[in-house]
């Protein structure tokens, strides 16, 4: 069997991927990307937990079905406030999106 | 027993439909007020049909009777309201429900054609169930409810004219004065329910008796619950509301301020007799002494007051003092007996001032004279309540205060026996006087003397009845005559603390008190009869006395003075704080605050988004090490 300790490191590497892409990009869809990446991050972790921990029990495998679900969800309606952005404002940049502030 | 909360329901429930209905029902509703009571009278006599079946010689604090609904209950703690129907109970219902009945009679012609009629009787309704609630309370929470609605009540009455300033000041200033009086007994009540863990009265007694308090406690307990009872029953220093008191209309002037609510403090005391007793004797000795004072300072001011129905007034707070003086002589039953007797005479003295008044529209005796022949009924009754307080056998008031020099004189010092016989001196002297001036010698004011004729007699009934009952009233002290109504003996077999107690007449107090009270009444015709010549030579002569009783003792200077000088320059200093610390640093500073903070803060809201996401990231990594430095 594999040791967890890979799984872990490989959400890990994943989840600092994300994080600096959320941090450093600039553009709105390459945002939305790398917060997927932080997500499925996070489903690794559940699974590997699941699998290592409770290998009778769904509960972790499950979770990481509604994420894969919510995140498909959480897309479309990201994207589509991407689109009327890009279509107000002609860009996706979000440094020149900052309407809403004092 | 179970039909007595019926007694102060009725006139609570014709409070209630005067209130809403009062104007649409023929005479105002009147009748309705006046046949509630009349009700709760009869019930009277069948709670006490039943009492009298149900006591074999029980004392009065063993709740004979209790009914009740619990009320709240959280916790292992419950709150039970009830009535309760003991010996004392007993005597406080005859007198509260006959002398509403007596003076709701009186004042259907007495406030005659007032713009307020219907009010007057929603309002006496009002306080007749209230008093009644206190009366039959078994529980301390309840009766600090009444005692506060009879205080409530009191101070619509009298301020019933409130067209007139001086009714709204007397009204403010009886209701602020009596609540003074309040507080202590409220912290009286909270002191004896912190240690017992019950209001429930005859658990608190049990719970005394069996040593649960320690003897200091409990007297600084008892201590306070009677200064609501100084309050409430106008004893030294809390006595200046009640001559002022008589701004209200003079029926209730008898009701309220002579014959029921001044004497709950006196039933209060009475009740928690139980708890006096266990007490320190300091805690007697101080009722006895407010007792004797109050007494002293009332009759001497009695002397020099000149509006009719002050004189009387401060022959209720002289009444009110003896009382005291006859508790803290631990003798409940005395207490009780003259309690009982003064309800009769001293409401007859009242509402006959009031005929007075309403014949001649005069209230000061410098105005009045000679009215004897215009209204001998009025005369005739007034004179026999004046005789009454002077305590002239056999009048129920020779009998009343006989016994409480008979209990002071075995249980105290020979000082406050002197100037209690010093006292009957007094009172007889200043109650001759009222009646000479008002009644005898020559008028003074020719057109008030011309038109003044006796009352109609719708309210010359009443008078007659409080008569006869002056008369009469005295005689339950012999065994003989209680046994004869079903009792099981004299007033002092039937309300007792101690044991029952068989009638005695000492001779040498009676003679002694007759004496006096003689040698006061041949005073007052020797000072007063004809142009009061030796009253005028005797004033000059004692000019600063005189000018010390004239000016109350500076009683309500002194109190003047302080709620100048003390109360609101106190008042000013915390006006200020509330003004300048409390309202503008406190609560307009936060405010402030609170925009400047926000102004300051708002530029961290610069609407892009890879900020928000840095400070998320780093608010997260912050956390989670503080977290495992915390945790490890």
């Amino acid at each position: 069997m594999i040791p967890i300790e890979n799984f872990l490191v490989l959400s890990g590497i994943l989840f600092s991927i994300g994080i600096y892409g959320v941090l450093a990009r600039r553009n709105a869809v390459l945002i939305i990307m790398s917060v997927e990446l932080m997500l499925q991050a996070v489903s690794i972790n559940f699974i590997a937990f699941a699998v290592y921990l409770h290998p009778e029990q769904f509960t972790g495998l499950i979770f990481a079905i509604f994420v894969i679900t919510i995140a498909a969800a959480e897309v479309g309606l990201a994207l589509g406030i991407i689109l009327r952005i890009f279509r107000n404002k002609g860009t996706a940049n979000v440094d020149e999106v900052d309407m809403l502030k004092w | 027993m179970e039909e007595a909360w019926l007694i102060p329901a009725l006139p609570a429930a014709a409070f209630v439909i005067l209130l809403l209905f009062g104007k649409y029902l023929p005479r105002h509703g009147d009748w309705l007020a006046i046949g509630a009571i009349a009700t709760s009278f009869v019930l009277f006599f069948f709670v006490l049909a039943d009492l009298l079946d149900d006591m074999v010689g029980t004392e009065f604090d063993k709740a004979l009777g209790q009914s009740g609904i619990e009320w709240v209950s959280f916790g292992d703690f419950e709150l039970r309201l009830g009535f309760q129907v003991d010996q004392l109970a007993i005597v406080m219902l005859a007198v509260v429900t006959f002398i509403t009945l007596m003076v709701l009679v009186y004042s259907t012609g007495y406030m005659k054609g007032d713009p307020r009629y219907g009010w007057y009787f929603a309002a006496i309704s009002l306080f007749a169930a209230a008093m009644l609630t206190l009366v039959l309370a078994d529980n301390f929470l309840l009766l600090y409810a009444a005692w506060e609605g009879v205080g409530f009540g009191s101070y619509l009455l009298i301020g019933f004219w409130h067209e007139k300033r001086s009714a709204t000041e007397a009204a403010k200033k009886a209701f602020i004065t009596t609540r003074i009086g309040d507080v202590g007994l409220l912290i009286g009540i909270i002191l004896l329910w912190r240690e017992a863990g019950t209001f429930d009265m005859s658990e608190i007694f049990e719970f005394a008796e069996s040593g649960g308090y320690s003897s200091e406690y409990l007297t600084m307990a008892v201590l306070f619950l009677f200064a609501g009872a100084v309050g409430k029953s106008a004893q030294f220093p809390l006595h200046v509301w009640l001559p002022d008191a008589m701004e209200g209309p003079t029926p209730v002037s008898a009701l309220i301020h002579a014959a029921t609510m001044v004497v709950a403090g006196v039933y209060l005391v009475a009740r928690l007799m139980p708890l006096f007793a266990a007490a320190d004797p300091i805690a007697l000795n101080v009722v006895t002494a407010i007792g004797l004072t109050t007494v002293m300072m009332s009759a001497t001011m009695g002397l020099v007051a000149t509006d009719i129905k002050r004189v009387i007034a401060y022959s209720t707070i002289n009444s009110l003092g003896l009382m005291m003086v006859a508790l803290g002589s631990l003798s409940v039953s005395a207490a009780m007996l003259y309690l009982f007797a003064h309800s009769f005479f001293k409401a007859l003295l009242f509402l006959s001032a009031g005929s007075v008044i309403h014949a001649t529209e005069r209230q000061e005796v410098s105005e009045l004279g000679g009215l004897a022949r215009r209204m001998p009924v009025t005369a005739a009754v007034f004179a026999v309540g004046a005789l009454s307080m002077a305590g002239i056998v056999p009048l129920a008031g020779f009998w009343a205060k006989d016994e409480i020099l008979n209990v002071a004189g075995d249980s105290q010092n020979f000082v406050v026996y002197g100037f209690l016989m010093l006292s009957v001196f007094i009172t007889a002297l200043y109650m001759t006087r009222v009646v000479i001036l008002t009644f005898l010698g020559e008028p003074r004011d020719r057109e008030a003397h011309q038109h003044a004729h006796d009352a109609e007699p719708v309210m010359t009934l009443p008078l007659l009845l409080l008569a006869g009952l002056t008369v009469m009233a005295g005689f339950v002290v012999f065994d003989g005559v209680g046994e004869a109504l079903g009792f099981p003996g004299g007033i002092g077999e039937f309300v007792f603390l101690e044991g029952p107690e068989a009638f005695h007449f000492p001779w040498d107090v009676a003679v002694l008190s007759t004496l006096s009270a003689v040698a006061g009444l041949a005073g007052g015709f020797y000072f007063w009869s004809g142009a009061a010549e030796p009253a005028r030579r005797a004033g000059e002569l004692f000019r600063p006395a005189y000018e010390i009783l004239k000016r109350k003792f500076f009683m309500d200077d002194i109190y003047q003075w302080a709620i100048d000088r003390v109360v609101l320059a106190a008042g000013g200093v915390i006006a200020w704080f509330d003004r300048n610390v409390v309202n503008d640093t406190g609560v307009d500073g936060s405010a402030r605050l609170g925009v400047f903070a926000g102004f300051g803060m708002k530029f961290l809201e610069t609407g892009k988004l890879p900020n928000y996401a840095l400070a998320i990231v780093t608010g997260v990594i912050v956390l989670a090490i503080v977290f495992m430095v915390v945790r490890v």
